[in-house]
């Protein structure tokens, strides 16, 4: 690696082009229902599964990387190589000081969510399955700055965990989880044990899990209606990272954490300065309420010291480490989303970073990542 | 009022008599639908409840555990259970004597601080006069107590507006919303509500979010069936974190805060180490998407610091950062007599949050914040003995 790379980026979204799933899935067998775009009459083009609009009847999300950030793609031929081309995004890199990058969906859900949606479970694994299988061939095997990770089918359980060993065993590195898939359709609550064989074989492989901020509408608390696109994206945008407060709550007290004690969370685009107050707080009502008479063995901020990691991409870091500790924390670009810190990423790590010593600035933009993805250890010239 | 002991609560919880409503709602209109508490059969076991529009609300009849005693947490299942200084506003100064706070801000308590629930809009704005008028009558108790006034949602913006400047002028000191209005009325940040915020401007009273005020966002992870009902209190309490962080961003980037450069909005029961993503995230969109050019002329974290404020009582990391969220910003609360509260060792607690925080920090979080904020000055005797009663406290 080059000196000027200086960080690994835990949190990425490739952007899939228009022939994905045409050209994985079978014609005969799923018609017109399989993931493709569609041009309106005014030359705007969105995409559609199975009826249904996909990516809020978007084309892209890649407003980092348009000439104005507030206006997204509105068809294909706008939307910027380096979304869509593991070639033109290594520059970007490059140019941000991104050794490796972690990668996430952006079309199949921000947090992998969007084909949980379908009725049809057939229709839903050969999506998720075309969408894990391109990954590794037109990204992973471009470079092995990329770390790919699978999305699932969110049911069965054994289904899931299926298609994790299977996406695992042939590259995958990390496991894109849609943190509430009774959301997505009338499937049981995520803390019944009956996940429990997916949060096993996520421990047997030794692979994190992304739980991405936003993956369900119930998690949101959508903009006035009469906002322009630009305000209703920031309100979003600050707003989407709290969700991560819910699911990482959920899981706490309804005891998965504790259940699965090898099982290893990465809490994407969750950003970090709301994390001291929140688990002050829990460990708080847990004392108040008595939980430690409850069969808990750990405290809430125990469960997340052991388990838990928290991805920061604009927060200042020296006011947290001291309490949250420098080992659960993450850095990320969110290339190539509006809120993302590019073209401007390798100030933003400077300013972010003030006031950190260089051992704990080495952990957070790397090592703490090289060891959940498996990337070499030491970073060069951090 | 006087600041004798050098502490104000800026979020405790009142209380209602039992024929605080049947007193001054009339009964040939409603008859059995004026909130009232009423013995009902529960499980199979005769209990008393706070009974709304003719329907039992909660699992008890009043929420003042801090004054049950042992075992703890204890929740009055009959109105005989109920301690006369869970409603009683005479009583009750007793219990801010022996705490030591000088002063409260008054949030609901059973029967609840909202009415909407019926969808009956003439029911609503009759309970909701009744409410103010009751918690008005406190004032009249003692000037140690600010009540905050809950509003008539179904009615129409100039009644609002009416009953905001009626509660206030009989001694109200600002207004508790939920966080997302009730459907189907229009989103908290319409300019339908634009004669509420102006009210609130124009007479200079907070505008207040409580806890998790009602926001729908992230409520279905707050329930579990395989939660007990301790731990259910505990997942759902701890998610309140969310709330400054939920709210501001609509407040600052639809404008509201634009329009109404002079209104207050005061985050109670939130804790104060939200603000620091708040004011982060909100410049860092604000920097990213050049919201300037959408007509937000100001820095995102300078409306923060100039019109929102939050509370604290037990965050002794949060209070490291009171200097990067914002000294002046800062309020601590008792949040009595519900269960967080530390009654009656209040400043025990509280002495040990503000271990090696400076005397002029000191008064700014424990009283003069909420002197200014609620205009507490034009009540108090004497700022100059307040001052020298709490250095001799400190």
């Amino acid at each position: 690696m080059s000196p000027g790379r200086v960080f690994v980026s835990v949190d990425d979204h490739v952007q899939e082009p228009p022939d994905l799933w045409t050209d994985r899935l079978s014609r005969s067998r799923f018609g017109d229902r399989i993931p493709h775009l569609e041009r309106d009459t005014d030359g705007a083009e969105h995409w559609v599964v199975d009826g249904q609009p996909l990516l809020g009847g978007k084309v892209a999300s890649t407003g980092a990387l348009m000439p104005d950030r507030n206006r997204e793609p509105r068809c294909w031929e706008e939307v910027p190589a380096a979304a869509y081309t593991p070639k033109e995004r290594l520059k970007a890199m490059d140019a941000a000081g991104i050794a490796y990058s972690v990668l996430f969906p952006t079309v199949a859900g921000m947090a992998g969510e969007a084909f949980g949606r379908l009725d049809d479970p057939e229709l839903e694994s050969a999506c998720v399955q075309a969408y894990n299988d391109w990954l590794l061939e037109e990204w992973a095997s471009a470079s092995p700055r990329f770390i790919p990770q699978c999305i699932v089918p969110i049911w069965p359980p054994e289904a899931a965990a299926a298609e994790m060993q299977r996406a695992v065993a042939k590259g995958h590195r990390g496991i894109v989880f849609p943190a509430l898939p009774m959301h997505l359709r009338d499937v049981p609550h995520v803390s019944d044990p009956e996940y429990d064989p997916v949060w096993s074989a996520c421990e047997e492989m030794g692979v994190p899990v992304s739980l991405h901020s936003g993956a369900s509408p119930h998690l949101l608390y959508p903009a006035f209606s009469g906002l322009s696109p630009a305000l209703s994206d920031a309100v979003d945008a600050v707003t989407r990272p709290m969700s991560s407060v819910y699911v990482l709550s959920l899981l706490s007290f309804s005891r998965v954490l504790l259940r699965h004690p090898r099982l290893r969370l990465v809490f994407a685009e969750s950003a970090l300065s709301w994390a001291m107050l929140y688990m002050e707080w829990a460990d708080h009502q847990f004392e108040h309420d008595g939980l430690a008479r409850e069969g808990y063995d750990l405290k809430p901020s125990e469960m997340f010291q052991r388990q838990c990691y928290l991805t920061a991409w604009f927060d200042e870091i020296a006011p947290f480490v001291g309490y949250l500790g420098e080992d659960h924390i993450l850095w990320s670009t969110n290339l190539p989303l509006t809120t993302s810190t590019w073209p401007r990423t390798r100030e933003t790590v400077e300013r972010c970073f003030r006031s950190v010593t260089d051992g704990t600035r080495e952990k957070i933009l790397w090592s703490n990542a090289a060891g959940l993805y498996d990337i070499e250890p030491a970073a060069p010239g951090v | 009022m006087e600041i004798k002991f050098g502490l104000i609560s800026a979020d405790s919880h009142s209380g209602f008599d039992r024929n605080a409503f049947t007193s001054r709602m009339s009964a040939a209109k409603w008859g059995e639908r004026i909130p009232q508490v009423r013995e009902v059969e529960e499980n199979g076991r005769k209990v008393d409840r706070w009974c709304v529009y003719g329907k039992p609300r909660g699992d008890h009849v009043g929420n003042c555990p801090a004054l049950m005693g042992e075992p703890f947490p204890t929740y009055p299942q009959h109105w005989e259970e109920m301690p006369v200084m869970g409603y009683d506003p005479a009583e009750r100064l007793k219990a801010l004597d022996a705490d030591g706070v000088d002063a409260e801000v008054l949030f609901p308590n059973p029967p609840g601080g909202t009415f909407f629930e019926h969808g009956d809009a003439e029911f609503e704005l009759d309970v909701v006069r009744a409410y103010n008028d009751s918690l008005a009558e406190w004032t009249k108790v003692s000037d140690r107590y600010f009540p905050v006034t809950i509003i008539p949602y179904l009615s129409d913006p100039g009644t609002i507006r009416r009953e905001i400047e009626r509660a206030t002028a009989a001694g109200h000191r600002g207004i508790n919303l939920q966080g997302e209005t009730p459907s189907p009325l229009p989103h908290l940040t319409d300019p339908y509500w634009d004669p509420m915020w102006d009210a609130c401007q124009s007479l200079d009273v907070p505008v207040h979010f409580h806890g998790s005020c009602g926001l729908s966002a992230g409520r279905s992870t707050r329930f579990w069936h395989g939660y007990s009902p301790r731990q259910g209190h505990s997942a759902m309490t701890a998610t309140s974190a969310t709330t400054p962080a939920q709210i501001i961003p609509h407040l600052v980037f639809s404008g509201v805060t634009e329009r109404f450069p002079r209104l207050k909005f005061v985050f109670a029961e939130a804790g104060i180490g939200g603000l620091n993503y708040v004011l982060a995230a909100c410049d860092h969109e604000w920097e990213t998407r050049h919201l300037w050019t959408e007509g937000l002329s100001t820095r995102p974290s300078e409306v923060v610091r100039r019109q929102m404020f939050t509370n604290f009582w037990f965050e002794n990391e949060g209070i490291k950062l009171r200097h990067d969220i914002g000294i002046d910003n800062l309020m601590w609360e008792s949040d009595f007599p519900h269960v967080t509260a530390f009654y009656p060792r209040s400043w025990e607690a509280m002495e040990d949050v503000l271990q090696g925080v400076s005397a002029e920090d000191r008064r700014k979080l424990l009283y003069e914040n909420a002197v200014r904020v609620y205009r507490m000055d034009a009540v108090l005797r004497t700022a100059e003995h307040g001052t020298e009663t709490v250095e001799a406290h400190a």
